[in-house]
């Protein structure tokens, strides 16, 4: 019986996978197909969705940007033809168009994902799913477990790059009869879906990475805390808990063994800082999801004041896989201090944007044009943001960068969660700045002085920079103030919240500079500091921009060159965008 | 404790473990590391990262209040990068605090006087003290009240409403009121340093006033015949009469100050010369010197005259007799002045040439109004160009018409002549009053001060020294022609950078102030006075009608009377914050010189919610730190308090940002007290007093027996409110936390009506009458009594919240003095047992555990019965000792927050609770666990009989309580030998009265009883209970005293300070006295009822002992001191005295020497060690054995406790109302 899987994680619903589905499943029955229909999880090609995936044995046809338009012809000449359409498939036999996308990446996080249905136990099972655990368990003490893990020199994913082992060792060591293990999902960087895609399409194996901490640790509890943003990452979770319960992977002694583990399901209410451990546990305790001063570490107090191990979701991804394989095997890849692979979310200017894994040390170059395809639109490269509202941008010039946490942190930026924005020549690296800090300004929770007012004192100074205010000194201004929230704050949210502005200070000082001194803005971006105007000489008056303009700013006899009038112009760019002649210029 | 050991800023320190490293710094007063968000009562936080400090190894800087000390860490606490980051983060806290720290008035005044703080003693009546705090900073307020320029009033907020406050009317009004006997401040002695004064105007007067005061021996040389300056040479007699200024002037050099006039700088004396003879020279000779028209003739023209030098003439020679039309030059004060005492001296017309409009004119608009309604005329834009002479007299004046041209960069606009527009005004005298200037002929003889280029002397803009040392210049010599009131601000400073000189060397002073304004974020709008209401209008001073006034020199103006002082201080609007003095913030802001220029930006705005009426909640003033919000929830378990709003919004707010009243705060106020800036403040019955100095005294809270310690923040002998800020207090066992009761009834000490004078009944009326006279008639009525009904009918009652002087006294009253045995006290009137009730087992009644044991127990247990308001601390001390690792088990139906601390709660039926003591009792004779020491009980055999018949299952019946709580409570108890402290209610025998003999009978038969940290505290409503106990103050019997009082057996009372008749137990056979003298603080229904009234003092007017809830003897000294022989001791021992020669007593020592030798209780040092237990411990009192009281439980309800203390039910009915 052939199997057709449609992609339906968030990125795939989002494109219309739902009512793909719905137009496969009824067609389907209404020409009776020998045929199942399966849901799947993200692959990664996220700029490919909806993406559909006819399986018959070892053939498999993988169809992208379906429609319910195409549903018929998929199925006529495919399902029941058994002939792929081939001008919309992406790989089948014989044809591979993006061999690209995949060949430099290397699949441990995410070797389920897109691949199985994430509601359904037994596939899991059926590809050594929960192997890790029993091996863990019955081969090994947890002692050796952790020593396992510290020796494949797996540092957690969640940003911090703290060896992982050590984590559960410190754990392991505090003193306590009750002890608690945490997942962290609360996923907030703006671009990053690393961990919502691994809940979505492989919800059984963060499970089973939390079985093995918790046993590796002496946890007979814990909960996963994921934003409530997350539904279908939610509903997947509940799922994969109560498969677990039903076959007593969950409950008192799991796998025969004497070790209890009862997992909760915390849904936090979206604030950024929850995010951070100390917060997070402050969450879930119903308090207000505030940072506190550590030490003492959730290792030796965390949740009610117990040893607790807090990982993020990707961490945990990773720990079956360790085991099942061995730590030589993961410790394998990756450059001296940083081992394994890293799923990075590729966003912004790239041409395919969506889900990678690589190894680590891997070149930013190699990811944005071998694998991402480079700039859209041909435009040049200019920088990427990594590491999210905590991290900063590292220049295109810096391409050949190999990627591991101390490198990347050595530029100022930070490995992060995984969020890559990619950057073109049209944006502007004092808007970028403003953005993030915006973004770190709304989710401060106003604990520490620095953090609350002086992130927002920061932020005014960037935007009357934009705005064409600046003054001299801003600049000293914002390294002085950003020096001091950097040292001054109580988490990694004030702490951070400076590198987005220190490193576009640090690459792209000029651009600054051009916005206080010159007024300018050399990417064309901040509205106070551009004027459209038309080019007579291009201008053929077709009157399309006259007649877009919101405002009627424009002005010009038919067939001959329009003006602009600067004084009633909004500058929304409207003219700009639909101009076929390239006669509306920015300067 | 393990012992760790790191390096401080260099220096190795030892310390525990487990300290903070702020902990360590200040334990150790290594450094004073600033913080806002630390309170050491609570959590370490790390929120306002004011207290960072550098470890060594660590890139960032780290908060020392929530960063633990560890071995081997380097410090280092204080350095140009913590300065700079700490400077940083006072910065930004403050660019977002849309609040003032004063008002503007007092910013904009250049003497600094505190407008808003004499407005509010003004509001209150208080006159003086409104005086003396004007007189701190303006020593002439009878002149200024008059002629200032009034720079307060123009930044006065008032004017967004309607028009500013009148301040300076103001002023003048407490000046005037104060003009018939003049307040005098002391002078301190002599210190043996002179200082010359040159120049009697007002720089110089206040300059010699203020060194004066600092015991500087000062003279004062004038040119002119008299003292005065221009104040008496340049405005004239109907602005400020000389009369007025003259007492002023007097009272300033009566204080000490040598006077010695025509004088003159130059040539009669020298700078070097007195420079040789003084240790310091201060030059005020003033800018005297008129400006010339540069007109040709101006000189040699009869008639043509000079603004100044005319009203001078007019001062020394008397007025001249004009005629004609006089014409005037200029457009300011002086031109104006000129112009109106031209017209007194009886010219046919004025006419005042200026050469801009009205709107440049630097005289005061009011001048220029009076000048109109007078007559005077104006010829605006208008410039003379030419003297007009015919014979060499004067006849007219050419002038010139002008046009304004805009200036660039906005100055004022300059006037430009319009060509052709010539015109002559005849007139007969031209006065040109276009300025003064400095006459630097003083500086051309011997040593001589460097110069500016306008003639003035240049001088250091802080301490005003000019070039030569020790020789200091300020007035008009120094900013050219200004105001009187900038002279006064000039004088006083060079007085304190003299005065800092000659102590110490150097003139400078940090005189750096921090203020933050609202005006500094933006104006201030209407729309956010919109609750300002415009029904009261700005009072306008009575003044003489135009026409009268030009005939003479009379004072135009009148003062205000008191009703129109009150009216216009009511127009104030306080912008002042009332934490000044107090507010951390503002401190640390001088401390670190913040200035927040570069860091102003959207600033959070609230209304300040003033809905509750006894806690000012204004958000605007927050700072996040949360203080508040970490005591009201986790150490008190109230949460009325909270968080709203996340980052940059993020504020304290009640929960959903409801008004205080819709939470459930209990009006406790100790978020007042935590509060380190005014976001929380009190809410006065009064205007606010923020910008006065106020002075901590520690006394002890009156209202129960947990004799808290509380600090009054006295502003003067009759105004002051508690304040628990101090370290002092905060040490306490309360930790400085209050109940409503503690922190607000002491309001009934500055608002009640107090008794001020001895009364004697005469008929129907009380008459005041001498002390003397009022203790004969109380010996004259008792010994009526006596000699008619014997001294059985003479009763003697005492307040127990009075102190053990008192107690101790008014019981030797009665049984020496009177002979009477019937002594007591209304207040146990009902429920005697509260002062004998262990008399029977004990041979005392008394607590054995100290509530510091409350810390270190296992166990602390609650019998039934509520703790009242004071509820709030008992659970404070519980959840603490919680903590620590204690069980709080709580007995009886206890429906409030004490239940909800429990571990066990057990709720026996009404009166059952003592089955649940035999039952333990049971269990350990049982287990062969009775005390071991065997200690002299004389019926253990009963004890056995009685406890046999408490099985568990038997208790359980008995109580209704459930098997299993039971089980859980005989475990608890299991061991005797626990560290056992039981808490025992004030009214725990209102229906349980065999819980307390039970619980007795089980701490002596399991040996609780006689062992450091276990025991029992009887906690009581009343301040001075356990005093009262001990000191004899209980009948012996209380039945007995009970019935007398009931059925009129007592014909004679004397009642010391409580209050029978309000409460309502002096009815029928009772009220039928024949003799009653009562003393008492305030006026209450007793004493109205009474033959003859004493006056009482409050324990914050005296000093003396109270012996608290567990037997600790507290002593306490007045916060606002009266006559000694007021306090109420001493009028008790006076009393004695009368009947009984020998009963009086010179000392509190003597008294408490003799209190010592008469009870074997006290007979010992009593002091945070003291336990009952000890003294227990070798047998019972009065060498009997002790006694189980082997009580049956039953349901036995006693009557409630009528309120017969007067500062109790203001208590309930001024602030537990609200």
């Amino acid at each position: 019986m052939k199997q057709i899987k449609v992609g339906l994680a968030t990125c795939g619903i989002s494109a219309g996978g739902e009512a793909v589905y719905q137009a496969l499943s009824s067609r389907l029955e209404a020409v009776k197909a020998d045929a199942e229909l399966l849901e799947t999880g993200c692959v990664g090609m996220c700029y490919n969705e909806v993406l559909v995936e006819v399986v018959d044995g070892d053939t498999h046809h993988l169809y992208s940007h379906v429609t319910p338009e195409r549903v018929e012809r998929i199925v006529e000449e495919d399902v029941l033809g058994g002939k792929a359409v081939e001008e919309w498939l992406v790989s089948g036999p014989g044809v591979d168009r993006e061999a690209a996308f995949f060949d430099k990446q290397k699949r441990i996080v995410l070797q389920n994902c897109g691949a199985i249905d994430p509601g359904s136990i037994a596939d899991y099972l059926d590809r050594e799913g929960y192997q890790a655990i029993r091996k863990a368990i019955d081969d090994h003490t947890p002692e050796e477990i952790i020593e396992l893990i510290q020796a494949s020199g797996l540092r957690g994913r969640g940003g911090g790059g703290f060896s992982t082992g050590l984590k559960w060792k410190f754990a392991r060591m505090a003193k306590n009869e009750k002890k608690y293990i945490i997942c962290n999902a609360d996923e907030g960087d703006p671009g990053a879906f690393m961990d919502r895609s691994v809940l979505e399409g492989d919800p059984h194996a963060v499970i089973e990475g939390m079985m093995v901490a918790a046993y590796a640790i002496g946890a007979d509890e814990g909960y996963i805390y994921v934003r409530a943003e997350y539904p279908k990452a939610i509903q997947r979770l509940r799922q994969a808990i109560a498969q677990c319960q039903e076959r007593g992977f969950l409950g008192k002694g799991i796998f025969g063994s004497k070790n209890d583990l009862t997992l909760h399901i915390k849904e936090g209410a979206g604030a950024f800082v929850c995010g951070e451990e100390t917060a997070l546990i402050a969450s879930i305790e119903g308090k207000r999801g505030v940072p506190r001063m550590r030490p003492p570490f959730p290792a030796n107090r965390g949740l009610w004041d117990k040893p607790t191990n807090i990982n993020n979701v990707e961490t945990y991804a990773n720990v079956p896989w360790i085991v099942r394989n061995g730590a030589e095997a993961f410790a394998s890849m990756g450059t001296e201090r940083s081992k394994g692979t890293k799923v990075f979310a590729l966003a912004g200017k790239i041409a395919k944007s969506g889900l990678v894994e690589v190894p680590m040390g891997i070149t930013i170059n190699e990811i944005v044009f071998d694998i991402g395809g480079g700039i859209r639109d041909g435009k040049a490269f200019k920088a990427v943001q990594m590491g999210g509202p905590s991290g900063g941008c590292i220049p295109a010039s810096m391409g050949d960068l190999n990627i591991d946490y101390d490198e990347i942190t050595k530029t100022g930026a930070i490995m992060g969660s995984g969020g890559m924005v990619v950057l073109d020549e049209t944006t502007c690296m004092v808007d970028v700045a403003k953005y993030f800090l915006t973004f770190t300004q709304n989710e401060s929770c106003g604990k520490c002085t620095f953090c609350r007012i002086g992130t927002k004192r920061m932020l005014e100074v960037l935007e009357r920079i934009t705005e064409g205010k600046g003054r001299e000194g801003d600049i000293e201004l914002l390294e002085d103030l950003a020096d001091k929230i950097k040292s001054s704050s109580l988490c990694g949210l004030g702490q951070t919240a400076p590198n987005p502005v220190l490193t576009t200070l640090k690459y792209f000082r000029e651009e600054y500079e051009a916005h206080i001194r010159d007024k300018r803005c050399p990417a064309h971006v901040c509205k106070a500091l551009i004027q459209y105007r038309i080019n007579t000489e291009t201008c053929v008056g077709c009157t399309l921009c006259a007649r877009k303009c919101p405002v009627n700013a424009i002005s010009g006899e038919v067939k001959k060159p329009h003006t602009i009038d600067p004084d009633a112009c909004i500058k929304c760019g409207l003219c700009h965008e639909v101009c076929r002649f390239d006669a509306v210029v920015i300067e | 404790m393990e012992t760790i050991t790191l390096t401080i800023n260099g220096q190795e320190v030892m310390s525990p473990l487990g300290k903070t490293i702020l902990e360590v710094v200040h334990e150790q007063k290594l450094d004073k590391i600033p913080t806002l968000c630390h309170d050491p009562r609570l959590e370490p936080y790390g929120s306002c990262f004011l207290c960072v400090v550098e470890v060594k190894g660590l890139k960032k800087l780290v908060p020392a209040c929530s960063t633990l000390a560890t071995e081997g860490m380097i410090v280092e606490t204080d350095n140009p990068r913590i300065r700079s980051s700490r400077k940083t983060a006072l910065e930004l806290l403050l660019s977002n605090h849309y609040a003032d720290c004063i008002g503007p008035c007092i910013d904009n005044c250049p003497a600094s006087v505190d407008a808003q703080g004499y407005i509010a003693l003004i509001s209150m009546g208080r006159y003086q003290e409104a005086l003396k705090l004007v007189k701190e900073n303006n020593p002439l307020p009878l002149s200024i009240g008059r002629v200032c320029v009034r720079d307060c009033e123009a930044a006065c907020r008032r004017q967004i409403v309607d028009e500013p406050v009148a301040i300076n009317h103001l002023k003048r009004f407490i000046a005037d009121k104060d003009s018939v006997h003049m307040w005098t401040p002391a002078v301190p002695e002599p210190n043996g340093k002179t200082v010359a004064v040159v120049g009697g105007g007002p720089a110089g007067l206040t300059c010699a006033y203020y060194l004066t005061l600092r015991g500087y021996k000062v003279t004062l040389f004038e040119k002119l015949p008299r003292l005065g300056g221009m104040m008496r040479y340049g405005i004239p007699e109907y602005r400020l009469p000389k009369a007025v200024m003259d007492e002023e002037i007097a009272w300033i050099t009566g204080l000490g100050v040598e006077v010695r006039t025509r004088m003159e700088l130059g040539r009669d004396i020298s700078i070097t010369g007195l420079k040789g003879k003084y240790d310091a020279v201060f030059l005020a000779v003033g800018a005297h010197r008129a400006s010339t028209m540069r007109l040709q003739y101006e000189d040699d023209t009869p008639g043509v005259l000079k603004g100044i030098d005319f009203l001078r003439r007019v001062q020394i020679e008397g007025p001249p007799k004009f005629s004609g039309t006089v014409a005037v030059v200029g457009g300011g004060n002086t031109a104006i002045d000129a112009a109106r005492t031209a017209l007194r001296c009886g010219a046919d017309k004025v006419a005042i040439i200026y050469r801009r409009s009205i709107r440049e004119m630097p005289a005061h608009e009011e001048e220029v109004e009076a000048a109109r309604k007078e007559g005077v005329e104006f010829h605006f834009l208008t410039n003379p160009k030419a003297i007009v002479r015919e014979a060499g007299r004067l006849k007219a004046v050419k002038c010139l018409k002008m046009s304004l041209q805009e200036v660039e960069g906005g100055g004022r606009p300059r006037p430009v002549p319009i060509a052709g527009s010539d015109f002559d005004l005849a007139c007969t005298t031209l006065i040109g009053a276009i300025g003064q200037q400095v006459d630097t002929a003083f500086n051309e003889s011997g040593e001589s001060c460097e110069l500016e280029r306008w003639g003035t002397i240049r001088a250091d803009e802080h301490t005003l020294e000019t070039s030569i040392p020790n020789v200091f210049a300020g007035g008009d010599v120094v900013s050219g022609p200004w105001t009187a009131i900038g002279a006064i601000a000039q004088g006083k400073r060079a007085a304190l950078a003299i005065d800092r000189k000659l102590r110490t060397g150097s003139a400078a002073g940090a005189d750096f102030h921090f203020a933050s304004f609202k005006h500094h974020f933006h104006d201030v709008t209407r729309t956010e006075l919109a609750d300002v209401t415009v029904d009261e209008k700005r009072q306008h001073l009575p003044e003489l009608p135009p026409k009268e006034r030009i005939k003479d020199f009379r004072e135009v103006e009148g003062g205000y009377d008191p009703k129109q002082a009150g009216t216009e201080t009511r127009r104030c609007l306080e912008c002042g914050c009332v934490e000044y003095y107090d507010c951390m913030l503002r401190r640390y802001a001088d401390e670190f010189g913040v200035d927040t220029t570069p860091f102003r930006g959207e600033a959070r705005e609230y209304k300040v919610d003033h809905s509750h009426p006894l806690v000012v909640n204004d958000p605007n003033k927050c700072i996040s730190c949360g203080r508040c919000v970490r005591l009201c929830t986790d150490e008190l378990g109230i949460a009325a308090l909270g968080f709203v709003h996340r980052g940059f919004r993020s504020v304290v707010r009640p929960a959903l940002e409801k008004s205080l009243l819709e939470t459930p705060c209990v009006t406790c106020g100790n978020c007042i007290d935590t509060c380190p800036t005014g976001a929380l403040s009190e809410a006065f019955p009064h205007k606010v007093l923020g910008t006065l100095a106020k002075e901590d005294k520690p006394s002890i809270c009156q209202f129960c027996s947990l004799g808290c310690p509380v600090n009054m923040k006295v502003l003067s002998s009759d105004l002051f409110h508690v304040a628990n800020t101090t370290a002092e207090v905060q040490a306490g066992p309360n930790k400085g936390l209050l109940c409503a009761r503690g922190r607000f009834g002491h309001r009934c000490l500055t608002e009640a009506r107090a008794v001020t004078a001895p009364h004697l009944r005469q008929g129907k009326h009380l008459e005041a009458a001498e002390w003397s006279a009022a203790l004969e008639e109380i010996h004259a009525g008792i010994t009526a009594v006596v000699d008619k009904h014997g001294a059985g009918a003479v009763g003697v009652f005492v307040s127990p919240s009075w102190s053990n002087e008192a107690q101790y006294l008014a019981q030797k009253l009665a049984r020496r003095a009177i002979g009477t045995s019937r002594v007591g006290s209304f207040a146990y009137l009902q429920a005697p047992r509260a002062l004998d009730g262990l008399n029977p087992q004990m041979g005392a009644t008394l607590s054995t555990a100290n509530l510091s044991d409350l810390e270190s127990a296992d166990v602390i247990g609650v019998l039934p019965g509520s703790m009242g308001e004071e509820s709030l601390v008992v659970e404070y001390l519980i959840r603490r000792a919680r903590k620590g690792g204690a069980r709080v088990v709580v007995l009886g139906e206890t429906g409030d927050r004490m239940a909800a601390l429990a571990d066990l709660w057990l709720t026996p039926k009404k009166g059952t609770a003592a089955a649940l003591f035999y039952a333990l009792v049971n269990q350990w004779l049982e287990a062969g666990k009775v005390n071991a020491r065997q200690p002299a009980v004389d019926n253990w055999d009963e004890l056995r009989q009685h406890a046999s018949g408490f099985s568990p299952q038997k208790a359980a019946q008995a109580t209704g309580v459930a098997d299993d709580s039971l089980q859980q409570w005989l475990e608890t108890f299991a061991d005797p030998g626990k560290a056992v402290v039981w808490l025992v209610p004030p009214d725990h025998d209102d229906g349980h009265d065999a819980a307390l003999p039970a619980m007795v009978d089980s701490m002596l038969a399991g040996g609780g009883f006689d062992r450091a940290g276990s025991g029992w505290i009887l906690l009581d409503r009343h301040a001075n209970s356990a005093g009262a106990r001990e000191l004899g103050v209980v009948p012996k019997n209380g039945a007995d005293l009970k019935t007398a009082v009931t059925n009129g057996e007592l014909k004679a009372l004397v009642v010391l300070g409580e209050d029978p008749v309000g409460a309502g137990l002096l009815k029928g056979a009772a009220s039928k006295l024949e003799f009653l003298a009562a003393m008492d603080r305030d006026w209450t229904p007793t004493l109205e009822r009474a033959d003859v009234v004493l006056p009482a003092v409050s324990l914050a007017e005296e000093a003396g002992s109270m012996t608290r809830c567990d037997g600790v003897i507290q002593t306490f000294q007045p916060v606002v001191p009266v006559e000694a022989e007021r306090w109420n001791w001493r009028v008790i021992a006076r009393l004695g005295a009368i009947f009984r020669d020998g009963f009086g007593h010179e000392s509190a020592t003597a008294v408490q020497a003799e209190i010592r030798g008469a009870h074997p209780l006290l007979d010992e040092k009593r002091n945070e060690d003291f336990r009952g237990a000890s003294l227990l411990a070798g047998g019972p009192i009065k060498g009997e054995q002790f006694h189980f009281a082997c009580v049956t439980p039953a349901a036995a309800g006693s009557e409630k406790a009528p309120e017969v203390i007067a500062a109790e039910r203001w208590f309930k009915e001024n602030i537990r109302t609200k």
